[in-house]
């Protein structure tokens, strides 16, 4: 009806390591262009997040940039990398990243 | 099921020399080109979907369990046992399959806890009303035998015959191994004796045990001699006999004897698997000779199946306290070298770490294992995964100690390591243990960032002053900046009131974005769904409108929702139903058509069709002469078809042929081509028929599936003639066209025309054909058996050779087990079948014993049954259920019962259906079952149907229904099981049918001893008790079940002390007040409850002054802030009574306490209860008397939107209002009531008119409405629609949050109303 959506460039990552928060996640992928937004879910119960993170891209160019890169390799791990396909609605979580710029 | 059912070796090594078949003796292969993956269980699918019952999911849950990895975790036990516990009565076999699982099954823990366990599951089953029989008591022998627990056999003798189970072979056998195990021969002996009394027979496990007792009594001589005695008796020492040899050597780290054992063992033809020299290991570490380990562990030949029972073992070793010897083990693991390509990285050892870390082993020992497998490659990040059990275990002090570590090491440590231990204390409300991980925090130098202190610091403490200060601290020392803390900060200091709990989530609402086009998207949802057609119709205009107006306010709706409302806007234009007109045709119809000129095709057709289907071929083709001209495609087709059935396949060519002639573009469908096809070949018209595939192929027919099984008949037709040539012709034909796929089915026949012809060397040689052009391998054990019947052993060779090559080993296998099997050749068999590494398929076993069953083969099918035994992942009671099927049908009960008793030898765990088949063999022939076995007869069925369904759904015909159907089935000396009766009576109790449930209950007993109420039955059964004044009865019952230590409900107790408190009966309430404060786990009863109907009871018994003595004191004594719950109760009841006096009494105690001590509970319930009665004069005096009544906000809104809730008091609530109004509250108040109130009664009853007038009434009392107010308002008049009176205000974004906002605000009041009700 109207084009007041923006769109989204967003990857999934999934075999995240319990070692990296958000934070790593993000200064890694950060290197591919400006990430928008950060999601990586805890799981309340655990104190553990679940393992997946979604990355957010200002530019469907960082997006591209990130896909390319091949294998993603942080702290000795492989994380693996897709396009995110299931648009994410709106999720309450405590690790939204709000964008600093 | 099988690995769970078989503590037996996973496989067995075949004696190597005598080769007699070429097969028989040569295989020793460690790879199967298995599929990966989950095991694919190809029978049992179907058969599993049939008996998705409890057990079964419990089995398979704990069976998938140890096939994986060959035990059991504790906590997947004890969450089944809970389970089966929490349904209420265990069965016979789902104790067995606890039993059975406390033993060897649970490495990780320790011996004592697991005889613990099982004891403990022994005796709460049986308070359950389990009923134990002989399996049971072995399988509690077997697993005190496997957790080395000392205890007397005797004694357990003793216990089985008081229970009335007879001991059988099984039992005397493992009470053996117990004496012996503790070195006491002469005990042995004694049940020696017993056996041979019994006229028992000794059986090889009794030697082996004796093997054992010798060596434990010191006794080597004697040990090593009964190896002779066997061979003497006729029984080869067997490989556990070497096995128990060993182990006595082990014991004494006698290597030297060792060696030589296993060399003899070696010359006499039995190769020990590598699971037996792991008990040496365990044997060796457990007797203190760690050094020797290493050159048993040499020895393996790390077999299939090494790494899961290697694992088991440093698991149990690690258990003991020998974890330096099970890193020695664990080091010996292969390097799994395909992982490292896939770029994982490598991480064995985590098992071992993690069990390390469960077993609280010192942080040096871990670091050190950490160290030695990173240093040899074995794994990438050990102390990372060692850290991350720690953090999983909540053990704070290793995990601390283990980031110091890694901190050393240059790793990072990072804030988001302590949230699982943050985690457990903020659930625990544990400030200490918050502290605890924060001062380790701050030694590892580790600041607390904003998250951790929102999410898993603050919330900890209770007291939100000093989570400020001790987050004051935090900032300052960490030095944190951040937005959100600038946020967070100074709310937490401008709100005192609220939790930091409730900010966070306050927070996190206003975070998340408002999704305003969301709501707009369910809203026009909801409506066009709530409107019937024709209003839809009728507003469409609207409707387009508001669209519309949607689009140029921007608003997007979902695609999911979007997609939903066309959907309901498309049913709303239903299409016509199409008219059915089903006159039934004849022929005098149809010359009446054609008589007046119509046309008469359809009904001609009809006609011929209605003349095939009675098969009167002659009259058909009259008609079709009749008429010729009029005929269309489907009668033609259908003439055709019965042309073929009736073998005039001249006549169907005849017919084909005028069809093409006047359509030539028609073709016939696939069913009717290929009948046509099969008339021609059974005339040996091939030419033609290959012709008539041919231009099905040309018309481009598609065959369905029934023409592809008439496909098959037609070649097997011709197979049976042992025409090869014919076969062979029409299949490639079919095949070439692609018409089907080549199908094992549509192959067969061209080697079942060899066959025919005795030709085997041909069928092979056919078969293999198929198998390289089409991939299938057809009726390959019918030329198998043929050929090994010849002897031939040249072409069975080639056959072996092809098959393996082709399918793979296993399949080869198989296909030789089975051939000879069927040609009686047993002791080759046994040697196939027991091929190291070879594995079940369920679905090969299940296809040949089922041929067994059908062709009464006892002997065939017990020789499978046997040698299947030690056949890794083989369902064993599958197999043991297929000889029983076998038994029943020729009525054998020995051989039943005998069967029986193998099972128990075998550990295996019947499955219901298995121990009813038994049963029921056994009754038949006037045999008595020695277990315990659910009836299971015609009534049975439909009562325990009748009673799930009650249980379902309480309704009062069912129920009586099942009643008198239980009455009945008790007339007959019918018994059910435990759970239909106690069903029946819960749902008999839940209608307050006390006397029928109590009288099921008593047939329940007559038939179950151990029968017992549950908590919820008994707790229905105070609540019917109470309900019907037996105030004595339900106390006697609450007290019954506190000591059987049963928990009450909560309804239950409060309807007990109510109805105690209208009798007046103070004692009883005092007695229930002291039993709920002796309750370990408290219901959360409010105390006002007993306080409440204590002055109700005094009330009653006419001591006014000592009720409102004991109230008053409540509210007296109670400290500022925290104000006591409701006495609305007592006021509710009063008012009831009409009780003039004592409302007077409690009226002025409360203006009392509202006046003097500031305490206004009271004053406002007995205002609300006033305006709940309707006595609105008293109310107003009362609020003359007592303003502040008026100022109690909570109060009052709360009674307000529970008012607003129930339809129709929209009248009753403007006037309320008005009372309200005329007192001091702030407009913003009155605002918000109006909104609540409006937007609950609009929701209930739409009632446009009382809101116009509470709109009114706003308006002249100069109210002013706010934007959400008069939105609701406007929606109303809408929807009734008239034009709306005012402008109505846009949607905007604020809207949406104060909606939110207000809300929230609303549900905690409606919490703190339903809390009032009490």
């Amino acid at each position: 009806m109207a084009t007041s959506a923006k769109k989204i460039f967003e990857l999934f990552v999934s075999k995240v390591p319990w070692t990296l928060s958000s934070k790593e996640m993000k200064e890694y992928f950060g290197q591919f262009g400006q990430v928008k937004k950060c999601l990586l879910p805890f799981d309340k119960e655990t104190g553990f997040h679940r393992g997946f993170c979604w990355i957010g891209y200002t530019s469907e160019e960082g997006l591209q940039n990130a896909l390319q890169k091949y294998p993603h390799t942080l702290e000795g791990a492989t994380l693996q990398v897709q396009r995110n396909r299931k648009v994410f609605v709106g999720q309450k979580t405590n690790k939204e990243v709000p964008e600093e710029s | 099921m099988a690995a769970l059912l078989r503590s037996a070796r996973l496989l067995k090594c075949l004696p190597s020399g005598l080769c007699l078949w070429p097969y028989a003796g040569l295989r020793h292969y460690a790879v199967i080109p298995e599929q990966k993956g989950p095991a694919k269980d190809e029978s049992s699918l179907g058969v599993r979907s049939k008996q998705a019952q409890q057990f079964d999911w419990a089995l398979a849950k704990l069976d998938s369990s140890v096939r994986r990895t060959g035990r059991v975790t504790k906590t997947l036990l004890m969450r089944i046992f809970h389970d089966i516990c929490r349904t209420g009565y265990p069965s016979g076999n789902q104790a067995l399959l606890l039993l059975r699982s406390c033993g060897s099954l649970l490495p990780e823990v320790p011996m004592a806890e697991r005889s613990e366990l099982a004891r403990h599951i022994w005796d709460k089953l049986k308070e359950l009303g389990a009923s134990y029989d002989a399996s049971h008591y072995n399988a509690l022998v077997k697993v005190f035998l496997q957790n080395e627990f000392k205890f007397s056999p005797n004694e357990f003798l003793a216990k089985m015959e008081a229970a009335g189970v007879q001991p059988n072979r099984v039992t005397y056998q493992r009470l053996i191994a117990a004496y012996c195990n503790a070195g006491d021969i002469e005990g042995a002996s004694t049940i020696l004796g017993f056996m041979k009394s019994k006229d028992l027979p000794i059986t090889e496990a009794v030697f082996n045990s004796l093997v054992t007792g010798h060596a434990r009594a010191d006794d080597m001589e004697s040990a090593v001699s009964i190896l002779s005695v066997m061979k003497g008796a006729g029984i080869e020492p067997g490989p556990d006999t070497y096995v128990a040899l060993l182990n006595a050597y082990a014991e004494r780290g006698d290597m030297e004897k060792i060696r030589q054992t296993l060399e003899t063992a070696g010359s006499t033809d039995i190769s020990l698997m590598d699971r037996d020299l792991m008990q040496v290991v365990f044997s060796l570490a457990k007797a203190g000779y760690h050094q020797h380990v290493p050159s048993i562990v040499d020895l393996m030949r790390h077999e299939r199946g090494y790494v899961p029972d290697a694992m088991n073992l440093c698991l149990s070793l690690i258990t003991q306290g020998h974890e330096d010897t099970a890193f020695s083990v664990l080091k010996t693991f292969p390097t799994l070298q395909q992982e490292n390509e896939s770029g994982d990285s490598n991480n064995l050892g985590n098992f071992f770490l993690r069990h390390c870390v469960n077993m609280n082993k010192p942080v040096e020992k871990l670091a050190r294992y950490c160290q030695e497998l990173q240093d040899s490659n074995c794994h990438a990040a050990p102390l990372q995964f060692t850290l991350y059990c720690c953090l999983e275990a909540k053990n704070t002090a290793t995990a601390l100690e283990l980031m110091k570590i890694m901190k050393e090491q240059g790793q990072p440590i990072r804030p988001h390591f302590f949230w699982p231990l943050l985690m457990q204390h903020v659930k625990d409300r544990n400030t200490v243990g918050v502290m605890e991980v924060m001062k380790g925090m701050q030694e590892l130098g580790v600041p607390a960032d904003v998250e951790t202190l929102s999410n898993y610091i603050l919330p900890a403490f209770p007291n939100v002053a000093v989570a400020l200060g001790i987050s004051c601290f935090l900032l300052l020392t960490s030095n944190l900046t951040h937005p959100s803390v600038c946020f967070y900060l100074p709310s937490l200091v401008s709100d005192p009131s609220f939790s930091a709990l409730d900010l966070s989530n306050f927070r996190t609402v206003l975070c998340c974005s408002v999704s305003l086009s969301n709501g707009v998207s369910y809203f026009l949802y909801n409506l066009i769904d709530s409107m019937s057609e024709a209003e839809v119709q009728a507003q469409e205009e609207k409707l387009r409108q508001y669209f519309n107006q949607l689009k140029s306010m921007n608003i997007v709706i979902p695609v999911n929702i979007y997609r939903g409302i066309r959907n309901l806007l498309d049913s709303y234009h239903v299409p016509e139903l199409i008219k059915v007109s089903s006159d039934s045709p004849s022929t005098r119809k149809l010359a009446e058509l054609k008589a007046e000129g119509k046309p008469v095709g359809p009904t001609l057709k009809q006609l011929i069709l209605s003349l095939c289907s009675e098969e009167k071929l002659d009259a058909a083709l009259e008609l079709k002469s009749q008429h010729a001209a009029d005929m269309a495609t489907g009668g033609y087709a259908a003439l055709i078809h019965l042309c073929c059935r009736h073998n005039n396949v001249d006549e169907a060519l005849k017919l084909k042929g005028e069809l093409s002639h006047k359509d030539p573009s028609v073709s016939l469908d696939s069913t009717k081509s290929i009948a046509l096809v099969k008339a021609l070949v059974k005339h040996d018209r091939m030419e033609e028929a290959v012709d008539l595939l041919k231009e099905m192929k040309e018309k481009d027919v598609s065959v369905v599936d029934t023409a592809v099984t008439l496909l098959f008949h037609t070649l097997n037709a011709a197979a049976l003639k042992g025409d090869v040539a014919a076969v062979r012709q029409l299949q490639a034909t079919v095949f070439t066209l692609g018409l089907t796929k080549p199908t094992a089915n549509l192959c067969s026949p061209l080697i079942t025309a060899h066959l025919q012809t005795k030709d085997l060397s041909g069928a092979l040689d056919a078969a293999m054909e198929c198998q390289k052009q089409y991939g299938h391998l057809p009726r390959i054990h019918d030329v198998i058996c043929g050929l090994v019947e010849n002897g031939d052993t040249e072409l069975l060779q080639k056959a072996m050779d092809f098959v393996s090559q082709e399918r793979g080993e296993m399949t080869m296998l198989y296909n030789l087990f089975f051939a000879f099997m069927q040609t009686g050749r047993h002791r080759e068999a046994r040697k196939i079948i027991e091929t190291p590494g070879l594995r079940a398929r369920a679905g090969r076993l299940q296809w040949y014993a089922e041929k067994c069953v059908a062709a009464n083969q006892m002997e065939s099918l017990e020789s499978l049954v046997e040698m299947t035994a030690k056949l890794f992942e083989c369902d064993r009671d599958e197999m043991y259920h297929y000889l029983l099927r076998l038994c029943k049908n020729t009525n054998d009960w020995r051989k039943a019962e005998a069967t029986w008793t193998k099972m128990q030898e075998e550990n295996v765990i019947p499955r219901e259906r298995t121990l009813r088949l038994l049963a029921d063999i056994l009754r038949s022939n006037g045999q008595e079952v020695p277990f315990e076995v659910i009836v299971k007869c015609s009534s049975y069925v439909s009562c325990s149907c009748l009673v799930c369904a009650c249980r379902s759904l309480f309704h009062s015909s069912l129920c009586s229904e099942a009643y008198s159907e239980l009455k009945n089935m008790d007339r007959k000396g019918e018994a059910l099981g435990p759970s239909p009766y106690s069903a029946l009576i819960r749902a008999l109790l839940a209608e307050g049918n006390m006397e029928d449930a109590l009288e099921v209950q008593k047939i329940a007993t007559t038939h179950i001893p151990h029968f017992k109420l549950n908590d919820i039955a008994n707790s229905l059964l105070i609540i019917t008790q109470a309900k019907k004044n037996l105030t004595k009865d339900a106390l006697a019952t609450l007290k019954s079940m506190l000591q059987a230590d049963q928990v009450p409900s909560k309804l239950s107790i409060t309807r007990l002390v109510q109805s105690l408190g209208s009798h007046g009966d103070i004692a009883g309430i005092q007695d229930v007040e002291a039993l709920m404060k002796g309750l370990g786990n408290p219901l959360n009863l409010s105390p006002m409850m007993f306080v409440n109907n204590t002055a109700i009871a005094r009330i009653k018994n006419g001591d006014l002054d000592s009720a409102v003595e004991g109230l008053e004191a409540i509210y007296t004594s109670a400290g500022e802030g925290s104000q006591p719950a409701s006495m609305a109760f007592v006021f509710r009841k009063v008012l009831e009574e009409k009780n003039i006096t004592a409302l007077d009494k409690l009226s002025a105690m409360a203006e009392r306490l509202a006046n003097h001590f500031a305490s206004y509970g009271p004053a406002s319930d007995l205002f609300i209860q006033l305006m709940d009665a309707g006595m609105k004069e008293e109310a107003k005096f009362m609020l003359a008397r007592c303003s502040a009544v008026a100022e109690q906000r909570e109060a009052l809104v709360s009674y307000m939107s529970r008012l607003s809730r129930t339809p129709g008091q929209l009248c009753f609530l403007a006037l309320s209002l008005l009372l309200i109004l005329s007192f001091s509250f702030s407009l913003n108040f009155f605002d918000w009531v109006c909104l609540t109130v409006l937007a609950r009664s609009t929701a209930l009853d739409n009632d446009l008119a009382s809101a116009k007038a509470l709109y009114q009434q706003m308006q002249s009392e100069g109210v002013e409405a706010d934007e959400l107010c008069l939105k609701r308002l406007a929606k109303l008049y809408k929807s009734a629609g008239e034009s709306v009176p005012f402008t109505e205000p846009p949607v905007s974004g604020r809207l949406g949050l104060i909606k939110k906002n207000k809300t929230a605000y609303s549900e905690r009041l409606n919490s703190k109303c339903l809390y009032m009700d009490f």
